[in-house]
């Protein structure tokens, strides 16, 4: 009897050993997924030529990662929608000076190039320290991008929630980053941080020509 | 007298066997849980380390908190606590009252049930300043070294204080995200 026992303990603990080292190997195996994925589509700031820093993103030259995003009247806005257009990808923040200062670039540009076929995407990604529950938080959210989008008199879809794809673009560690698609879907060029109205207006016209 | 017949020597070469058998059978059984702990250590080991190494880099916190880190106060009293805070060269952070109201203010909050209240908090005024991309526009900013005038409620005892201090920062050209950092201070209540 107390054998019988003994040997029915020794197998329930090896099989509880089993089955947690199976559990460990998997989450050890997903931990290391995701960090590789993340690690792959990371953005980052390299020294150029000119020994300044310059904004290097693995997607370059290579599809913009797909979404499909609520605008901010609740319809659900996909990228794959804009195939044959030149896009220029905008994530930005109400609480970000330097987009603030953007935005009007982007308007003035957006209308200038319609015509040909050019359209910008604005993503809010104004929740970043939001937590998924936090229900006032996103509603204010919300309300601060739709007031913004008003004042600026935005005339492109904006979407909300960029903080939910801002891992596939890079991680998005700073405000405001573009990246500019050609008609193909592909990026051919990425900005982080304020440049110049000139400097988004070349990359427009190479999104335009590729 | 007891004669000893082959069956006997059979019966008792058998038991030896058997003996040998369950021996062996306890050894390999033995081995088997030490290799399988093994195996099990060597998994968790494995979890952890991930987490390690992917992230050689640690940023800069772009606001750290000074000091002090051990304060003795009168239990049940407002009292007074300067906390000290640093931002990092080259960033600003938003003061507590922005000059635009899309901007995050900075804000000090100490959460509810740790044996200590905020009583009230005086913020530093921000420097005002312009960006090279936008000399029109005006913000109210704090750099380099700042200082909030808090008051704090404490209850009897020593209380491990996490304040956390809410805010957004910049540099001349791009935004971080907002953050909360933690502002650890061992309160003494006396």
């Amino acid at each position: 009897m107390r054998r019988n026992t003994v040997v029915l303990i020794a197998v329930l603990f090896i099989l509880t050993v089993f089955a947690w080292a199976g559990w460990a190997n998997w989450e050890y195996r997903r931990q290391e997924s995701e960090r590789l994925h993340a690690d792959a589509a990371r953005a980052e700031l390299v020294p150029s030529a000119t020994g300044t820093l310059q904004f290097h993103t693995p997607l370059m030259d290579k599809a913009a990662p797909a979404f499909a995003l609520d605008d901010l009247s609740g319809k659900k806005v996909s990228l794959a929608s804009y195939r044959g257009k030149a896009l220029l990808i905008n994530f930005w923040a109400t609480w970000c000076g330097p987009c603030q200062v953007e935005t009007p670039w982007l308007v003035e540009l957006r209308n200038k190039y319609a015509s040909q076929g050019f359209e910008v995407l604005g993503v809010d990604t104004e929740g970043d320290d939001l937590e998924p529950n936090d229900k006032a938080g996103w509603a204010k959210a919300e309300t601060n991008a739709s007031k913004f989008v008003t004042e600026m008199k935005v005339p492109y879809p904006v979407l909300l929630d960029g903080d939910s794809i801002s891992r596939e673009y890079g991680g998005l560690d700073d405000l405001p980053t573009s990246f500019f698609v050609d008609r193909n879907g592909k990026v051919v060029a990425a900005q982080v941080g304020l440049t110049s109205e000139s400097d988004i207006e070349g990359n427009i016209e190479k999104a335009l020509t590729q | 007298m007891v004669m000893w017949s082959d069956k006997d020597d059979a019966r008792c070469e058998l038991r030896k066997r058997e003996s040998s058998l369950v021996d062996v059978l306890k050894k390999r059984f033995a081995a088997a849980i030490a290799v399988l702990a093994l195996a099990a250590l060597t998994a968790q080991a494995q979890l952890v380390s991930p987490n390690a190494q992917s992230r050689p880099i640690v940023k800069t916190e772009a606001v750290q908190y000074l000091f002090p880190e051990q304060v003795r106060v009168a239990a049940g009293k407002a009292s007074p606590v300067a906390l000290h805070f640093r931002v990092a060269q080259g960033l600003h952070i938003n003061s507590h009252t922005p000059k635009d109201s899309f901007l995050i203010p900075t804000t000090f909050s100490i959460p509810d049930g740790g044996g200590v209240k905020l009583d009230a908090a005086a913020y530093p005024a921000g420097t005002i300043i312009s960006l090279a991309f936008d000399p029109k526009t005006t913000l109210s900013v704090y750099t380099g070294e700042f200082t909030i005038q808090a008051r704090i409620v404490a209850a009897v005892g020593n209380h491990l204080m996490r304040g956390k201090l809410h805010y957004q920062a910049c540099d001349q050209n791009q935004c971080l995200p907002p953050k909360t950092i933690d502002v650890p201070i061992d309160v003494i209540g006396k």
